[in-house]
């Protein structure tokens, strides 16, 4: 058997094993809250579409509904969606996640591979500036491309 | 041998990893720490099965530059490291000071991945090694945060003075969180390869 048939009969192999995965990962440029619900489910994760909240629907990423964003925002902290560069992995987001997590004024965080972005919602009271989030994600390895806050986060925008 | 880690050789300000490697010739195990995201630092024992000798170093790593996209990362590396070369299972050569250097580079999407390393090693009387190696990979379906990411990979490596200089490992590369897993088979020596990298 050549070295380009091994290989051949390798990669048809492992692609079989994962039939299962590739169908609940499809068509990720089509995401409706029904999908990202089924995709964040082993944490309780749902994506606020704005379509949902009757507002128009918008290309830009909003934030991520976990459970503890969720919380967060019930209690008053402000909500933040900043566009992260370079995020293509998990090891991406332990990273984000390590970094923001130690900050004292962030009650919550998640960073959405799908959108490419990190939501944030703020201890009540507290604040942290669009240059400390930028600081932040470049401690991380990470570029921030745009931030938004309050009813832009949540895509609540006219 | 064992290049320096295909898994992301330097982390987050403040992070720590584990990488373990195993291929056709060596096996290895770095730990290090990442003081700032542009370099990181560790000690690394790599264990030269078919030479029977481990070279006990201390390696910097350097994250010459990263290129940002909103659908992909690149990087460029450079890598070395110093220490001490001993002999194994019977080699009675004497300690020598050992010292080696490299490059690495890769560039990623959420369903595609290429990379090269290449690195040169001074194990004195223990001898000089280079090698290189080069690898395409595509990801069958785009996992999300935490979920179980799948990467089907063939890596390409290249050692001129092994009597099989070029030979091919298919690998398959398990994503989760912070642990990174690859399990592979060089197709043209018949060799396990098994790489491990746990980052926290």
């Amino acid at each position: 058997m050549s070295l380009f048939t091994k290989i051949a009969a390798l990669v048809t192999v492992v692609c079989v094993a994962h039939p299962l995965s590739a169908q609940e990962h499809h068509d990720h440029s089509t995401h409706t809250a029904h999908d990202m619900h089924e995709h964040h489910d082993h944490q309780e994760a749902e994506v606020a579409n704005a379509s949902h909240d009757g507002h128009a629907a918008t290309s830009e990423a909003i934030l991520t509904r976990t459970e503890d964003i969720e919380s967060a925002l019930a209690e008053g902290g402000e909500p933040i969606v900043a566009d992260v560069l370079g995020v293509v992995c998990d090891f991406c987001a332990v990273a984000m996640n390590k970094i923001f997590g130690k900050r004292e004024e962030v009650a919550a965080i998640y960073v959405d591979l799908d959108t490419k972005a990190l939501s944030l919602v703020l201890v009540p009271g507290a604040s942290l500036s669009d240059e400390t989030i930028a600081e932040l994600a470049v401690q991380a390895g990470y570029r921030i491309a745009e931030v938004r806050r309050g009813d832009a986060a949540l895509g609540q925008n006219a | 041998m064992t290049g320096a880690a295909f898994g992301r050789p330097v982390s987050y300000a403040g992070g720590w990893t584990f990488i373990e490697e195993s291929d056709r010739q060596s096996s290895s195990v770095l730990l290090h720490y990442t003081p700032t995201y542009q370099w990181s630092i560790g000690p690394r024992i790599e264990a030269n099965r078919d030479q029977n000798f481990t070279v006990s170093s201390v390696q910097p790593t350097w994250l010459a530059k990263r290129w940002f996209g909103e659908d992909y990362q690149g990087n460029l590396y450079f890598f070395g490291g110093a220490g001490i070369a001993s002999g194994i299972n019977g080699n009675s050569l004497n300690n020598r000071f050992a010292a080696y250097g490299g490059v690495m580079a890769d560039w990623e999407t959420r369903s595609l991945f290429a990379s090269y390393r290449a690195r040169y090693l001074d194990a004195a009387h223990f001898g000089n090694q280079f090698m290189q190696a080069a690898r395409v990979g595509f990801a069958p379906y785009e996992g999300d945060t935490g979920d179980l990411h799948t990467w089907l990979m063939v890596e390409i490596d290249h050692r001129p003075s092994d009597p099989d200089s070029v030979t091919a490992t298919p690998l398959v590369r398990f994503f989760k969180g912070p642990l990174l897993v690859e399990a592979g088979y060089n197709i043209t020596v018949n060799q396990p390869l098994f790489n491990f990298t746990y980052r926290f």
